[in-house]
């Protein structure tokens, strides 16, 4: 796959070829629009960003070294265009207002309301920005470590100790066995 | 050997590890016309600093016509003034100049071709 993706970077840098590009993007769309409709909660805003995401690949590609994966360098870029953007989504804010404001009883009265909010939107709203980007990129897309810290420009032992902190969040602010067993 | 180890320490995932996986697993997204829209958008961008410069030169000329025809002009008759200047070298480059009309239609060939090569491209 890699191999593949350095193909066709090379037939775009070298030729600008458009079909190469399309492809490319044919192959990393879902993983690039995944990664930002998790980080913003907001799919139409993550799929404008995703777009200016590709495009500014485009302007970027002689940049990719190919030494590290394809889909990494992507996130990186997606990840910059989402800190970039005034396009924040202001729902990770109001899902936490509604788990830590609204009681159990209250909360089945409004039930329809939080039909729409999973239990991954939940965890994800706990989490800071930063956390949240770097858990997304561990757990959703599968980065390993390394390919996290290029993403994020962080070293490897950061990106490990953001996990950690993730995780640890996640466990205090909810009962991760509930989950696990129902 | 060292990354070895940090790839073993990876992979070594507890049962929050495997949990937080399940959530965060996705359906694929399908393209549904994504990429097409943005290799679209590419080829407009390229379309668009192809012909800025041509487009760029084109105005400039247009817009300095008159006063490269007025220079000459008072040139021409600098050098008709002048003795031992061949009489008919000045008139022959006076008549070589192409009209503004010459310029215009040429400007809109130009700009129909590259309109039709894009159209092809797309």
């Amino acid at each position: 796959m890699r191999g593949e993706d350095n193909e066709l970077v090379a037939r775009v840098v070298s030729s600008q070829d458009t079909r190469a590009f399309g492809e490319l993007i044919r192959r990393h769309q879902s993983h690039v629009r995944n990664f930002l409709r998790k980080l913003t909660g907001d799919m139409s805003a993550a799929d404008d960003l995703a777009q200016d995401c590709f495009m500014r690949a485009w302007d970027k590609l002689h940049t990719y070294s190919g030494s590290g994966s394809f889909i990494g360098w992507l996130l990186k870029i997606a990840y910059t265009t989402f800190l970039q953007s005034k396009r924040k989504s202001k729902r990770y804010a109001e899902i936490l207002e509604q788990v830590g404001h609204v009681s159990e009883a209250e909360s089945r009265t409004h039930s329809v309301q939080f039909d729409e909010v999973t239990d991954l939107d939940k965890f994800l709203a706990v989490l800071s920005e930063e956390e949240r980007a770097i858990m997304i990129m561990s757990y959703a897309c599968g980065l390993s470590h390394r390919e996290i810290s290029e993403a994020t420009a962080m070293p490897v032992g950061s990106v490990k100790s953001v996990i950690f902190r993730g995780k640890e969040k996640i466990r205090t602010s909810f009962d991760i066995k509930d989950h696990q067993h129902g | 050997m060292t990354s070895k180890i940090i790839n073993m320490a990876e992979r070594m995932k507890d049962e929050q590890d495997r949990l937080l996986e399940s959530m965060f697993e996705s359906t694929p997204i399908a393209d549904n016309g994504f990429s097409r829209q943005i290799v679209r958008r590419i080829r407009r961008k390229l379309w668009i600093r192809r012909i800025t410069l041509p487009v760029a030169v084109l105005l400039g000329g247009l817009v300095a016509f008159q006063p490269v025809v007025a220079i000459l002009r008072g040139l021409y008759q600098v050098l008709s003034s002048m003795p031992g200047v061949p009489a008919d070298l000045v008139p022959s480059l006076a008549g070589s100049l192409p009209s503004l009309q010459l310029i215009v239609t040429g400007a809109l060939i130009l700009f129909v071709v590259m309109f039709s090569l894009n159209m092809l491209e797309d």
